[in-house]
Formats: structure tokens, C-alpha cells, sequence
């Protein structure tokens, strides 16, 4: 099967759906554009609030292991890509991130009037108490006993039932995710969106793609099953990282970009749990209000309030046998943090391929991040018993539940050490997989200029989190948006040269 | 209970010794099961079709390495040993210095997990609610009906 269009892009996240609401403009005017997304297309309807039925949204099930298995990522894999599993929270890249990216042409002042056009495009708000559930009041409480910083976590929210099953799809259609806001903008702009279809190769404006059937309970798309050619005047690759990057190694790019797959970063994160003394049912409620940034400068890591299932919340314990039935027993009294560290980008940290083609995620945890995540968990449990907790769960503790008062403040971060680090046994996890494809100056240094371009190929762009040279250090989605809508502004802005 | 889900990998020898590592892993109790239960192995089984070839493979040939490598802990099979051997070699592989044994662990720790507290009849146990939507319908009716107990498992 063969198709045609003036531009396709590869994914609808936060990505993908800027891009394709960028170009509306020329939708209207008669420009063939198409969206192509590797998942299923499910609608709000769809979202069961069952961890085991929505499983079917993410990239291997929640659970894509880097190659040496010491993280999982969780990434979706549907139209609205990671913003259907996402919660919402809303942070413009810091400056001093920005300043650091180096990035020919971009800077805040070009970023600035972007994230305000975005973030009343989709609604972001700062919460008020009014969604504050027991799990975030008591860290902002036990924070304030600590004498630390608290702020609050701005949303994108609107119509928000405050059902607490965000990470599972929003059946109230409150997050206003791409698939809530740009893809039906899209769709009703002429633009195609082709569900099912995995891009297995880019080369000289055209683009190789498989379209499968759709799962059952999904919309179809409106292509057969089967290989695809479509050829394009230009691609715009927005499958996020790893997807971007391996797409753009299958296509051979990787000789002549020698970055390509490089600097991938994964913000490492760890959900930790303390238990309250009573009932705080952290299961209802919107999940995230507050976060501390008291460590992020001196010790690389944010610490943010979180709410995960049954299943999952088993993973991140790190226990098992009667010691986790016991504490499963009190998950109505969990309280819940989850610790993202600002990882270091590192050459030797990259998305490689496997003999089918598909990525590989080479990375190692640095010492830096080890003892960053150490250090978490101390303040974390700090957290806990100041906010009235009677017990913390801390993976790197010499014993993993530990009661309030068994050990002396003083001592926790020599209780919670780094000798108890064992990679694979700690439970870390990402959910903001970053690089692969980074901006900046040439092929020496970068795989895109700082308009999303690849080197050397004029046809070819890049619009998602594998462009970021490093860590965002803060949750993605807003940065990627904003960096897709720089991708679509170039677009439009010389379409009178390449539609011609 | 009138529906039958017939096991489509967790059989014969992988299906007890999948059956014995889930209760250790979630010990059974006088009042609560624990997690080797046939209910358990259908939710584990379903999920196992939608997985990668390879991986579901390397899970299934790990529960027969499990049952091997007993007899270092035990002197015999996993499922023939004691409860305190099979804790012993639980928690060998969980700190093994062979990382794919290690990730072993933590895969099976994982399907175990998921084959009992994805269940509407655990819910209770641990004080959680349940969805706020429980009578919206998924597209495959055999996963809620293995959630919920409305379906016998056999082999």
C-alpha cells in the first residue's frame, strides 16, 4: 500500500499532538498531513480503572526494562502516547536547565510566550485545597514541621472528577492530555489519524510503516493491516524516547550523526511509602498536589507526592513473602512519594538496537545517582514521621520497614546507605525517558540544529523529549510541547518553499 | 461459576512450580489465601499472551531453573522442598550476583504479584475500594472474569 502527503508526523503525545496542532493552519488550507501512532486508539470510554485491563496502554505493559534491567520505563503506547497515562504535572524547563542545554537559538525568551499560549490552550491551573486528598496534605504538613519548601505542582486539568486513576486513562476526560485537546483538533481539521501504524524506517521523504489490527475495544484506523509506504515532503518524528532515536537507527543515520542514540536519560525514580495510622485512602483524590525542590540543587533530586495501585505499588515496595502481605494489608494507609533524580547525561548512556531492530536501552546508574536517591529516601522518611507516619518503607535501609523512633534522625542517612543498593533489586523506575536525538550545533555535537532539524536533512525533523540535550530535570511534557511547537512554527513558516 | 479458563502455559510441571513460588512470595494464611492459587495462575496465564515470544519463553523456562536449582537449597525439586529452603533460594535469587537470576526473581516476583492483587476478592483484604467505575465493561470479558472469580481454572 502506498500514501501520500505533504507532512506526516510519527506519534501523537505531547510531541506529536503539538506538532499536528501547529500545522492546522495548514490542514485548512488544503495540506495533506497525517498522524501516525504505533497504539491503539481508545477514547475516555474505554478506560476500565483495572490495572490488569489498562495494562494495554503502555509499552510493555508499564514495565520496557533497560538492557541490564535496572529500571523499567513506563511510556504509553496509544493515540495521546504518554499524555493519556500521564497526571498532569505542569513544569516549564528551569532557566538555569536551559541555559545549560546550550542550544543555538533557544532560549526562555523564546520559550516563555510558548508555554503561556500552551498552558491556557490546555488548561493549567494551580490546585486548590479543594484537591488536596489526606496523602498530599500530610506531606505538605510534614514538610512545614521540617521547616522545608513545599510548592505546589501546577495541572492541567478541567473537569476534573478527582478520580484518582490517572496513570490508567482518565475516563472523566479531565487531563487535557493530547487526546483530549489537539488530536480531536486535529481530526476536525482534516488531519488523518492512523492508529496501529509502527514506523520501521525514514529515507528521503518517505516513511516505512506497518499498520496492525486494532485491539478489540479500540477505534480502527482507516488503513488495512499491512506494510505501508508514505512518501512525504516532510517527517516530523515525534515517537519519544526511545522510539524517536531508534526509528532514525533503523533509517542508517547513525553513521553520519555520531550522537544519534547518545545522552539518554531517564529521570530515575523511586516510589516510597510510609503508613499512617489511620485510613488516608490516598486511591481517591487527585494524586499530586505538592513537591519539595529543598534538594534539588544540592542534592539532584525532587521530591513529589504520588499515588500508584495494588500491583504496582507491590513492585516498588521491594518486599516480599509475609513481610509484603502484612504491609499490602495496610494499603489504605499508605503514604506516598515518589523521588525523581536529575541524572547526568552521559555519551555511553544510549539507545542502541537489538538484531530485530528493536531498542535497546543501554544504561547505567551512576554513583551520583545513587547516592542522590540514597540521600531521597532518608528525607523521605523524614517526611513520613514528621507528617505522623508510624512506619517508612525504604528499599535502601538496612531493614526495609523500619518504625518511627527506631532509628535516631540523626543516623537515617547512615541506616539508608548505598551498600544496600543493589541494582535490579532496588525498584526504580522512569516515566520520563529523555535524548537520543539532541539539539545543538552540528553532527559533531547533535543529531538537530535548535529548530528540531536533523543535520542534513532538510526534509527530516525531530519533536520530542529525545531532543533535549539532558535532563529536563523536571516532569517533560510542557518542554516537549513547547519544543514541538517550535518544530511546527518552522513548518508553516516555510511551507511556501517546500510545498511548492 | 460456570465459564472455564483452560491454562494456556502455566501447565503441568511450570504450573506447580509457579503454584509454589507464589506462596512464598504471598504466603497463604488461615483467613486469606496466598498467591499460588489456580485463580492466580488464570490472571497470570491471560497476561502472558500479551507478551513478547521471548520473554514469555525465558519466564516460562526460568520456573523450570527454579525447580532445578532447589536442590542446591534443599536437597531436592523447589516444590518438593520445605518452606524454609524454598525462602532460602528466594532470597538468594533476589540478591544473586548473576543479574539475569536477579531479574528472574523480580520478573516472577512480579507476575505473582499481579496474578493476586489485581483481584476483586483480594481488594477487601487490604482495604482498597476497588474502581470508582465498576461496571464499565472491557473488551475482553475472560480478564474481568478472571478478576472477579467468575471463571473456573483448569489445566
Amino acid at each position: 500500500m502506498t500514501r501520500e502527503y505533504d507532512v506526516v508526523v510519527v506519534g501523537s503525545g505531547a510531541g506529536g499532538g503539538a506538532v499536528a496542532d501547529r500545522l492546522i493552519p495548514l490542514a485548512k488550507k488544503g495540506a495533506k498531513i497525517a498522524v501516525l501512532e504505533a497504539g491503539p486508539h481508545f477514547t475516555k470510554e474505554d478506560f476500565t480503572q483495572r490495572e490488569l485491563e489498562m495494562m494495554g496502554l503502555f509499552w510493555y505493559g508499564g514495565a520496557w526494562p533497560l538492557k541490564n534491567g535496572s529500571i523499567t520505563l513506563a511510556a504509553g503506547k496509544a493515540v495521546g502516547g504518554s499524555t493519556v497515562v500521564y497526571t498532569g504535572v505542569t513544569f516549564r524547563v528551569p532557566d538555569e536547565v536551559l541555559e545549560d542545554w546550550a542550544v543555538p537559538e533557544l532560549d526562555s525568551s523564546d520559550l516563555a510566550p510558548r508555554f503561556d499560549r500552551i498552558e491556557k490552550d490546555i488548561n493549567v491551573i494551580t490546585p486548590g485545597e479543594d484537591m488536596v486528598n489526606d496523602n498530599n496534605r500530610l506531606f505538605k504538613e510534614g514538610c512545614e514541621k521540617l521547616g522545608w519548601p513545599v510548592e505546589t505542582i501546577r495541572l492541567n486539568l478541567k473537569g476534573c472528577d478527582q478520580n484518582g486513576y490517572c496513570n490508567l486513562g482518565c475516563a472523566a476526560g479531565g487531563k487535557r492530555g493530547t487526546l483530549e485537546v489537539q488530536i480531536p483538533r486535529a481530526i476536525e481539521a482534516g488531519i488523518d489519524i492512523i492508529p496501529n501504524c509502527e514506523v520501521e524506517r525514514v529515507a528521503g521523504g518517505k516513511v516505512y510503516a506497518r499498520v496492525t489490527e486494532a485491539p478489540d475495544g479500540s477505534r480502527p484506523g482507516p488503513w488495512p493491516a499491512g506494510g505501508v509506504e508514505i512518501g512525504a515532503r516532510r517527517v516530523v518524528l515525534a515517537a519519544g524516547s526511545p522510539g524517536t532515536p531508534a526509528i532514525l537507527l533503523r533509517s542508517g543515520f547513525g553513521s553520519s550523526l555520531k550522537t544519534l542514540g547518545q545522552y539518554f536519560t531517564v529521570h530515575p525514580a523511586l516510589t516510597v511509602y510510609g503508613v499512617y495510622p489511620g485510613p488516608i485512602k490516598n486511591y481517591r483524590g487527585f494524586p499530586k498536589t505538592y513537591y519539595t525542590p529543598k534538594f534539588s540543587d544540592s542534592h539532584g533530586h525532587y521530591i513529589e507526592t504520588a499515588f500508584y495501585y495494588p500491583f504496582v505499588s507491590t513492585k516498588h515496595l521491594g518486599l516480599w513473602g509475609m513481610e509484603l502481605k502484612n504491609t499490602m494489608k495496610q494499603y489504605d494507609r499508605f503514604m506516598t512519594m515518589i523521588i525523581l533524580n536529575h541524572d547526568e547525561a552521559l555519551p555511553t548512556n544510549r539507545i542502541e538496537l537489538d538484531k530485530k531492530g528493536r531498542p535497546v536501552l543501554n544504561y547505567k546508574i551512576s554513583e551520583a545517582t545513587v547516592e542522590s536517591l540514597c540521600h531521597a529516601q532518608a528525607q523521605a522518611a523524614r517526611i513520613f514521621f514528621a507528617a505522623g507516619c508510624e512506619k517508612a518503607i525504604m528499599p535502601c535501609a538496612d531493614r526495609k520497614v523500619f518504625k518511627k523512633g527506631e532509628v535516631a534522625d540523626e543516623d537515617l542517612e547512615k541506616f539508608i546507605d548505598k551498600r544496600n543498593f543493589i541494582p535490579i533489586k532496588m525498584p526504580l523506575s522512569s516515566a520520563h525517558p529523555q535524548g537520543g536525538a539532541r539539539m545543538g550545533r552540528d553532527e559533531r555535537d547533535s543529531v538537530t540544529d535548535g529548530w528540531g532539524k536533523v543535520h542534513g536533512q532538510d526534509w527530516l525533523y525531530v519533536a520530542d523529549a529525545s531532543l533535549f540535550p539532558k535532563s529536563s530535570h523536571v516532569n517533560p511534557y510542557l518542554t516537549i510541547m513547547a519544543l514541538a511547537d517550535r518544530v511546527g512554527q518552522r513548518l508553516v513558516e516555510t511551507s511556501d518553499e517546500w510545498s511548492a | 461459576m460456570s465459564d472455564v479458563y483452560r491454562l494456556e502455559y502455566l501447565r503441568g510441571r511450570k504450573l506447580k512450580v509457579f503454584l509454589a513460588v507464589a506462596d512464598r512470595i504471598i504466603p497463604p494464611e488461615p483467613d486469606c489465601p496466598g498467591g499460588g492459587t489456580m485463580a492466580a495462575a488464570g490472571v497470570v496465564d491471560w497476561a502472558m499472551r500479551r507478551i513478547d515470544d521471548s520473554l514469555r519463553k525465558q519466564l516460562l523456562g526460568l520456573l523450570l531453573g527454579v525447580e532445578v536449582l532447589g536442590i542446591f537449597f534443599g536437597g531436592l525439586p523447589f516444590t518438593m522442598n520445605g518452606d524454609g529452603a524454598k525462602d532460602r533460594q528466594l532470597r538468594w535469587m533476589e540478591s544473586c550476583p548473576i543479574p539475569p537470576l536477579r531479574m528472574g526473581f523480580f520478573g516472577l516476583k512480579s507476575y505473582v504479584c499481579m496474578g493476586y492483587y489485581t483481584r476483586e476478592d483480594v481488594w477487601p483484604t487490604i482495604n482498597y475500594g476497588g474502581p470508582l467505575l465498576p461496571e464499565r465493561q472491557y473488551a475482553d470479558p475472560v480478564a474481568r472474569k478472571l478478576c472477579s472469580g467468575e471463571m473456573e481454572v483448569t489445566q
